[in-house]
């Protein structure tokens, strides 16, 4: 049966209206992971190299040991953010004759294929193959790869089942989250204990007594039985599928209502990112981006290239962020836009006031990098220029050409519905475009000129947005028949 | 200006395949259109072909005597529901009638003391209910498309497959609302459903398509209902 169920996955893959790019997806992504796992490689052959830098004064193995147990912690968390719950598929299964063990022995099969399950023993095996062989013998070695991959195994179905219990009801979230701030809180703050001692102790005793191994597997045993009773009691519709059941009230934006039409529509899109989960994720991210320039400003010596690209992207990490997805955001009612009585000119116009409103943000957001000096934050500022005038307009010509449709439901983390070539070509003039124009007064030794000149063609644009618009418009009438019919295929 | 809608040589195909081929239809100002055919008959793609949302491969849709593809005034005038894809479906259904009052400039008391009449079609589901609309069933939602096309006052309405959904009470009151509409207002109504007793109780002519075509186009009488029951079940 879950050789069935495989080839009718495989099938809806293969099937599925846009293959071809899918599979094209698929590849890049692919090759993403690859170039992400030989990293954890790279880093986990030398890792007994770093643990002697970092604790010269301690032996190899207890400060592997005493690592370990953080490492699972921190996997777990990444899990919980990142983990996708592979529930819907079993939909068109439920009212057949099929056992539910089988389904969720499918459900459980299917779900442990991710990278997440492959880097704690690409990580630690070098090391274990290296250091742990050679010091305490085979036996020792197969221990520890049975503990980490009880550990591994622990920690995916815990995640899974937690994430199912969060999806039915969100204080298990605090619950978690509540429980590990204190156990940090507990090790860092009042030293009341130590992860790492603990850490420590745990595989210390392993390599005193191999057997011990049993424990992690027997741990991820329990815990797969507790993920599986818990599927088994609750495979049912609307618990699988997270329906939130509060009650949603009508809010309005007031500030908006100033801006006409075109208020009303980027009230709409507001109540779109906050009400829907991937727009709403993809915002979330974009306020991580404003410690951005933290990584390039720290360094005593940073150049003025770092700050253009810093200011770029935090001053427009929506524009690019959200817009690089446009007009997929509203495919599930693109139909009902075209025929209702709104003016294209508004619809437009509800998008720049959306981009300013939420770049202005975050540039009053990145006003605490006057810390690093006032060019970073003149150098911000005209970068903020520079995205209002060049990059909302770019973003939206190639709003013009994206013809994908994207369902708001699903999570943004490695999700790659809505990802064509629109949003690559995209990405080429959006970061090289302000480098071009900086890069030979640069050379001529001339920087600030080069930096006025960015803002003032930011400024041009901006002066001159209703010529461009009225050209985006005119694309639009065009393509629309086509975006609309790509927008209806699911 | 007696012609509401004229369709003049419309045609479209899929990949070699004809789905509308409509050489001449006009659509009275007033008229009731009943659209009836089966699945694959051209119904829905005639619809989008009207409301713009498609290109036709040749031919034009004529909306007081302008091209839809090449004006936006129709929009002022002609208001439908097609499927779920015309509702915005994060919005309560309220914020969603104020947003489409707002387009025709009807300020949110206008459009709430409007809704009042639409207390018994909603029969308190859609209403104050603290969902949004995607939450909703899908008859529910049904009535939120209808109800959101009516409160525009529209010249022309178009519906999908209005009845499919919803329970029979509300199929009775919406079959007298179309009714009304088009004799009291006299508003272009063109209503298509696969329910053969809804479609000639409701409208003044019938058209029937197969495969593209507008094969028969009838004045309903006493008679209308059994020629079109003789036809589709010749059919199977």
């Amino acid at each position: 049966m879950t050789l069935t169920f495989l080839i009718h996955q495989s099938k809806a893959f293969w099937r599925s209206k846009n293959t071809g790019k899918s599979i094209a997806m698929r590849i890049v992504m692919g090759i993403l992971i690859l170039y992400l796992l030989l990293n954890v490689l790279v880093v986990a052959f030398f890792i007994d190299r770093i643990l002697e830098k970092t604790y010269p004064n301690q032996e190899i193995i207890p400060s592997f040991n005493s690592l370990l147990m953080y490492y699972f912690l921190i996997d777990l968390l990444m899990r919980f953010q990142m983990q996708e719950l592979p529930t819907l598929a079993v939909r068109p299964y439920l009212h057949l004759r099929i056992n539910k063990n089988q389904l969720i022995n499918y459900l459980s099969l299917t779900s442990l294929g991710t990278a997440f399950n492959l880097s704690p023993l690409l990580l630690t095996l070098p090391f274990l193959i290296k250091v742990i062989l050679p010091e305490h013998g085979p036996a020792t070695f197969s221990a520890y790869i049975l503990a980490i991959t009880g550990m591994t195994l622990t920690n995916h179905f815990f995640s899974l089942w937690l994430k199912r219990k969060v999806n039915l009801n969100a204080m298990w979230m605090l619950v978690f989250f509540g429980t590990l701030i204190l156990l940090v809180s507990l090790d860092f703050y009042f030293n009341l204990f130590s992860i790492s001692a603990l850490s420590a102790q745990i595989f210390k005793s392993l390599i005193n007594t191999p057997l011990y191994c049993l424990i992690f597997l027997l741990l991820a045993g329990i815990i797969y039985l507790i993920n599986y009773r818990y599927l088994k009691n609750n495979l049912y519709l609307e618990e699988l599928h997270s329906a939130d059941n509060s009650h949603k009230s009508s809010t309005e934006i007031p500030f908006l209502g100033k801006f006409g039409m075109a208020g009303d529509l980027a009230a709409n899109e507001l109540k779109l990112i906050l009400r829907n989960k991937r727009p709403r994720s993809v915002t979330m991210m974009s306020l991580f981006f404003m410690f951005y320039g933290l990584i390039f400003y720290n360094r005593p010596d940073f150049s003025v290239y770092p700050i253009i690209f810093c200011g770029m992207f935090m001053t427009g990490i929506f524009i690019i962020n959200y817009g690089q997805f446009m007009f997929s955001w509203q495919s599930a009612h693109f139909d009902g836009i075209l025929v209702s009585k709104i003016k294209t000119k508004d619809f437009f116009r509800a998008k720049f006031l959306l981009f300013t409103m939420f770049s202005t943000i975050s540039f009053l957001l990145t006003i605490p990098y006057v810390y690093f000096g006032w060019r970073v934050l003149a150098i911000h500022f005209i970068m903020l220029i520079w995205n209002l005038g060049v990059n909302t307009l770019l973003i939206l010509f190639f709003a013009n050409r994206n013809f994908r449709r994207i369902d708001l439901s699903k999570g943004s983390a490695f999700n790659w519905e809505g990802v064509g070539a629109s949003q690559w070509i995209l990405s080429l003039p959006l970061l090289l475009g302000p480098f071009i124009i900086f890069l030979p007064f640069n050379l001529l030794d001339y920087p600030e000129a080069g930096i006025v000149t960015i803002g003032l063609i930011g400024l041009l644009f901006i002066v001159t947005r209703a010529y461009w618009v009225n050209k985006l418009i005119e694309q639009f009438q065009e393509k629309r028949y086509t975006i609309a019919e790509g927008f209806r295929n699911e | 200006m007696n012609n509401m809608i004229e369709i003049l040589n419309l045609k479209k195909g899929y990949n070699g395949v004809t789905v509308v081929n409509i050489p001449q239809l006009s659509i009275k100002r007033g008229e009731s259109i009943g659209l009836v055919g089966n699945n694959g008959a051209g119904k829905t793609t005639l619809f989008r072909m009207m409301l713009d949302l498609i290109r036709p491969d040749a031919g034009e849709v004529l909306s007081k005597e302008k091209n839809v593809a090449n004006t936006e005034e129709w929009k002022d005038y002609t208001t439908s529901y097609l499927d779920e894809g015309f509702l915005i479906d994060y919005l309560t259904p309220e914020e969603y009638f104020h947003f489409i009052g707002g387009l025709h400039n009807k300020n949110k008391a206008q459009i709430d003391s409007e809704l009042v009449q639409f207390t018994e079609f909603f029969n308190g589901e859609i209403l104050k209910k603290g969902k949004y609309i995607r939450d909703l069933s899908k008859g529910n939602q049904t009535k939120v498309g209808i109800a959101a096309s009516l409160i525009q006052n529209p010249e022309v309405l178009m519906l999908d497959e209005p009845f499919a959904n919803i329970d029979p009470s509300t199929q009775i009151r919406l079959k007298n609302i179309v009714k009304e509409l088009s004799r009291e207002q006299q508003i272009t109504t063109i209503v298509s459903s696969h329910d053969l007793n809804h479609v000639t109780e409701v409208c003044d002519r019938i058209l029937l398509m197969e495969k593209g075509k507008i094969i028969k186009d009838i004045a309903t009488n006493s008679n209308t209902l059994q020629e079109l029951e003789q036809y589709f079940s010749v059919l199977s």
